[in-house]
């Protein structure tokens, strides 16, 4: 079998990095991706390991490049993302890079407060025009005076003046204008008459176009106010509220003349402030675009750097300070990369001294590694959710690749739902490498993820369409209906066999709504209809009644084919794990009463389909009770489906007696005859390394054996010894648990594969009704007007089969079909209790820039 | 032997019109053995059909990496697939009970289909 049967060996090697050389090593082995890295400064914090310095400055990089990319991407600027990731950069080039981004972050930081300064400074310049362009138009209509001028302009509320201020003669008018925010006009002015009873004058216009609030950047609507007082007490009381409530000041002009030239000056400021600001802008932008191009390779590089300076983290130094030592798994296959790559990095930095490993026996349980390749990755994705499988043991995952999908198809069997379903899947397949179903998001790219099993699950969906004959809830006639109505008339018989059999006739067919035919009448059935089930069972009133017969022991011989499959693969683990006591004390009385009991029950429905036809149809017994009067031994003896029945039924029943205590204590007694009766020690040999003793003993393969002498302390404390006791109570519990749970688990797991019929009928049924609801309606309109309302029609079915029944039943037979294989087949042989390798690889970082998560 | 029925017109359905066998195939009633025949024939064709694929198949894959998740895949869907049709055709080799027709449908089967 392939590699997928088992996880691989894996070993424990110790990597010996000289200190220049560390960081190529690991950059290479970074590369390839090949070794899980062990911690070895477990309990020292991380800002008290050796090389929080460096990934200090790497986040350091990375920040500054965030803040580039933030830029980049506000101004506009397409930002290329590479195909190839660069390599992580030799530590020669970091400390440049790291001077040439921290200048171009200054830079940038500098040239943005300065053009966001000549913004600010622009905007105040355009207002101040706005203001003055308006508050011309107040006092148009009055001749401009002077600020000693005792008369006063005629004003629209007058009646607040009283007449005895107009003798002050020396009152100087003040003026103060600028401008408001639109939804502050009314308390603004308010304000100001409660603050200065009526002692000012207040004129303001609305603004036409809305400008850009220079503080908040908001583009709101401005009200220019004029706002004209007597007296120095109310000039201060006025610019105070004025100050109040955010307003815009700007000095009023005094005459014509000066109005004039300060419009000038202002225009001419303008002017040169656009210039200004323009080149600004085009300056940074062409800054930014620099930056742009090489900005995503910077991004990767210090990604990497972060990660090899992480699991630089990780090694510890030696005795003499000068070498690094670190701790990986390495799986057995890959130990010639493993030293090609350390070579390599060695070559690179060009030290004098390579880098090296040795392997180190250990007893500890290596992380299980299965290679996959983008086919059978989505299969073992699935088994992995349950549970990654312990080391070396058999991985359903293989079997999955067929099975899952196959027990998917039983439950959603419709040709054309399944057609659909290919097709999508071979739509996603095709276009794999299209960069944007890459990068998509969640849901689709979970269907993009699972691409291959939709693909086989539409492909089974298909062959399981053609044999239930459903085709959009029809059925397809290819081969001739094997069911001759003809022949139930009276027309087709000799006279004599008249008398024996009832037939049909015009008047009989006419006056009765329906009629049952007969397979016992010759003629009528032909034989069985050679690929899946006859079409005519689809034009049938009592369709369900054939079909549910059939899908229910459909449900139950596939169900206890695969239990059975089930409890063979653990004979293989057995088998591997050299421990054959477990197979003749566990799995033969596990095989024995699966198979006495249910094994019996597919050779009863085997037998009953052979044996019994439509003449004997009267006296055929029902597999059901004849199934619990195997256990009840009821007084009334029925007629049995074979002569002899009881005999064999009482064989069986014996077999399975026997062998549940078997099951239940067969395999504590013998672990307890073997610690009792053999004293000598021997170590369990599992897939990993023995661990030579001190005193030089070969450790031989007993293989029989949980118990180990004493506690080898190891140098390092990593590699501690599990030392296990023999503790006979909760052996026999474990056992007697285990083979409770097999055995009600049998009965009940054999009644969950009836889901398989369960579903398959729903979807039937469901597939029906929306033909009937839709299409039937649609196609009986026979009017002119019946082809348009086709066309929504077909429309609308279109839509509803995809929703439901193909998402939804499909999501569901998916949910049912994971079920089965997470609980049913993988609780007879899985554990599952294992890690999961996972390579320090450099693929694995996400190359991205919206993922900001750094690397752990 | 009998293969697919042909399609005959409204005027032929009171003569069907079979050969060589006898009186009771005159009247368009099957000898026994065409039924066994009509079953054998198809077992033997799948079967050598899923035989194919599931035994001789594995031995023309080609040498590589995935050669053992292809040999189980094949034998897995050969397996999987015979028993699907076995039991699909098994079902329906001795009916116990037939088909309950309305008699519109009666009608139409028997003048499209026979």
């Amino acid at each position: 079998m392939g590699s997928l049967f088992r996880s691989e060996t894996m070993c424990l090697a110790q990597l010996f990095l000289q200190s220049g050389t560390a960081y190529e090593c690991l950059s290479a082995l970074g590369e390839k991706g090949l070794v899980q890295f062990r911690d070895l400064n477990q309990n020292v914090s991380s800002f008290q390991r050796k090389f929080v310095g460096e990934v200090k400055r790497c986040e350091e990089l990375e920040r500054i490049l965030v803040y580039l990319v933030q830029e980049i991407n506000r101004a506009d600027i397409p930002l290329p993302e590479g195909e190839t990731s660069p390599p992580a950069p030799p530590l020669k080039q970091v400390l440049e890079m790291q001077e040439q981004l921290q200048k171009l972050e200054v830079e940038l930081r500098e040239v943005t407060k300065n053009k966001e300064k000549l913004r600010k400074n622009l905007l105040e310049l355009i207002e101040y025009t706005h203001m003055l362009r308006v508050t011309k138009t107040f006092v148009k209509r009055n001749v401009e005076f002077e600020p000693t001028y005792e008369e006063f302009p005629s004003l629209e509320n007058d009646s607040l003046l009283d007449y005895s201020c107009m003798q002050r003669l020396g009152a100087k008018l003040g003026f103060v204008s600028g401008l408001i925010n639109q939804g502050k006009v009314e308390a603004f002015e308010k304000m100001l008459w409660r603050a200065c009873k009526g002692y000012t004058i207040v004129s303001y216009a609305e603004l036409d176009e809305s400008l850009e609030d220079p503080e908040t950047g908001e583009v709101i609507k401005w009200y220019v106010f004029l706002i004209s007082f007597w007296g120095e007490q109310i000039g201060h009381k006025v610019k105070k509220i004025c100050d109040c409530y955010h307003c815009h000041v700007y000095p009023y002009p005094n005459t014509a003349e000066e109005r004039r030239e300060i419009q000038e000056g202002l225009n001419t400021r303008i002017q040169d402030l656009y210039t200004v600001l323009h080149k600004t802008e085009d300056y940074l932008r062409q800054v930014l675009c620099k930056a742009a191009e090489s900005v995503y390779s910077r991004v990767i590089q210090v990604k990497k750097m972060k990660a090899i300076y992480h699991m630089l983290n990780m090694c510890s130094f030696d005795v003499t300070n000068k070498c690094l030592i670190a701790e990986v798994w390495c799986p057995e296959a890959d130990l010639q990369d493993l030293r090609r790559a350390l070579e390599e990095g060695s070559r690179e930095s060009g030290a004098t001294i390579p880098s090296f490993m040795n392997i180190i026996p250990t007893k500890e349980t290596p992380p299980t590694r299965i290679r996959t390749n983008k086919f059978t990755e989505g299969f073992q994705n699935i088994v992995d959710a349950y549970g990654v499988g312990s080391y070396r043991e058999v991985n359903p995952a293989l079997f999955t690749i067929i099975t899952f999908p196959f027990l998917f198809a039983v439950m959603f069997g419709d040709f054309g739902h399944g057609f659909v379903m290919f097709l999508f899947a071979l739509l996603l397949v095709l276009n794999e490498n299209h960069p944007r179903l890459n990068q998509s998001q969640e849901i689709m790219r979970m269907f993009f993820n699972g691409r291959y099993i939709l693909l086989l699950m539409g492909l089974f969906s298909v062959y399981t369409g053609l044999i239930y004959n459903d085709c959009f809830s029809k059925s397809v006639n290819l081969f001739g209906s094997r069911w001759n109505v003809s022949a139930m008339y009276s027309s087709s018989h000799t006279p004599t066999e008249h008398k024996k059999m009832v037939l049909w006739n015009d008047s009989v067919v006419r006056h009765n709504r329906v009629l049952q035919l007969d397979p016992s009448i010759p003629g009528v059935f032909r034989g069985p209809y050679p690929l899946g089930i006859d079409p005519i069972w689809n034009l049938a009133t009592n369709r369900l009644t054939f079909l549910n017969s059939f899908k229910m022991k459909m449900s139950v011989i596939l169900g206890i084919i695969h239990m059975t499959f089930g409890v063979i693969l653990g004979i293989f683990n057995h088998l591997h794990f050299k421990k054959k006591f477990n197979i003749y004390l566990v799995s033969i009385p596990e095989l024995l009463f699966m198979l006495c009991i249910f094994g019996y029950l597919i050779f009863m429905i085997f037998y009953k389909w052979l044996v019994f036809s439509a003449e004997t149809s009267r006296v055929a017994p029902s597999i059901l009770i004849e199934f619990i009067n195997m256990f009840l031994f009821p007084a009334s003896k029925t007629n049995g489906l074979y002569t002899g029945q009881e005999h064999v039924q009482r064989v069986l029943l014996v077999v399975t007696a026997l062998s549940v205590p078997v099951l239940f204590l067969g395999k504590p007694l013998f672990l307890l005859w073997l610690h009792n009766g053999r004293s000598c020690f021997g170590v369990n040999r599992r897939g990993y390394t023995l661990v030579r003793k001190d005193s030089e003993e070969e450790v031989s393969l007993l293989g029989n054996q949980d118990v180990e002498e004493g506690n080898n302390q190891m140098e390092d404390g990593c590699r501690e010894v599990t030392c296990e006791e023999f503790n006979f109570g909760e052996i026999l519990m474990t056992q007697v648990i285990h083979s409770i749970e097999y055995c009600l688990g049998c009965i009940s797991n054999t009644a969950s594969y009836l889901r398989l019929w369960a579903l398959s009928l729903a979807h039937a049924q469901l597939s029906d009704v929306l033909w009937a609801m839709l299409m039937r309606v649609g196609l009986r309109v026979d009017t002119t007007y019946g082809v348009l309302l086709l066309l929504p029609v077909i429309a609308l079915f279109a839509v509803l089969t995809i929703f439901i029944l193909l998402i939804m039943e499909g999501l569901s037979a998916f949910l049912h079909a994971i079920r089965l294989h997470w609980v049913e087949f993988q609780n007879k042989f899985y554990v599952g209790a294992g890690t999961k390798f996972v390579p320090f690889s450099f693929s694995l970082l996400s190359s991205r820039f919206s993922d900001d998560d750094s690397v752990a | 032997m009998l293969s697919a029925l042909p399609s005959r017109g409204l005027e032929n359905l009171q003569r069907p019109s079979l050969g060589s066998l006898g009186p009771a195939s005159r009247l368009g009633i099957p000898h026994p053995a065409m039924t066994a025949h009509s079953f054998a024939l198809p077992v033997i064709i799948f079967t050598t059909f899923w035989g194919l694929i599931g035994i001789a198949g594995p031995w023309f894959v080609p040498k590589g990496p995935n050669r053992g998740v292809i040999i189980t895949m094949l034998v897995a869907t050969a397996v999987c697939c015979y028993l699907f049709w076995l039991i699909a055709i098994l079902a329906q080799l001795n009916p116990l009970f037939g088909p309950q027709l309305k008699n519109e449908t009666i009608w139409y089967v028997r003048f499209l289909w026979e």
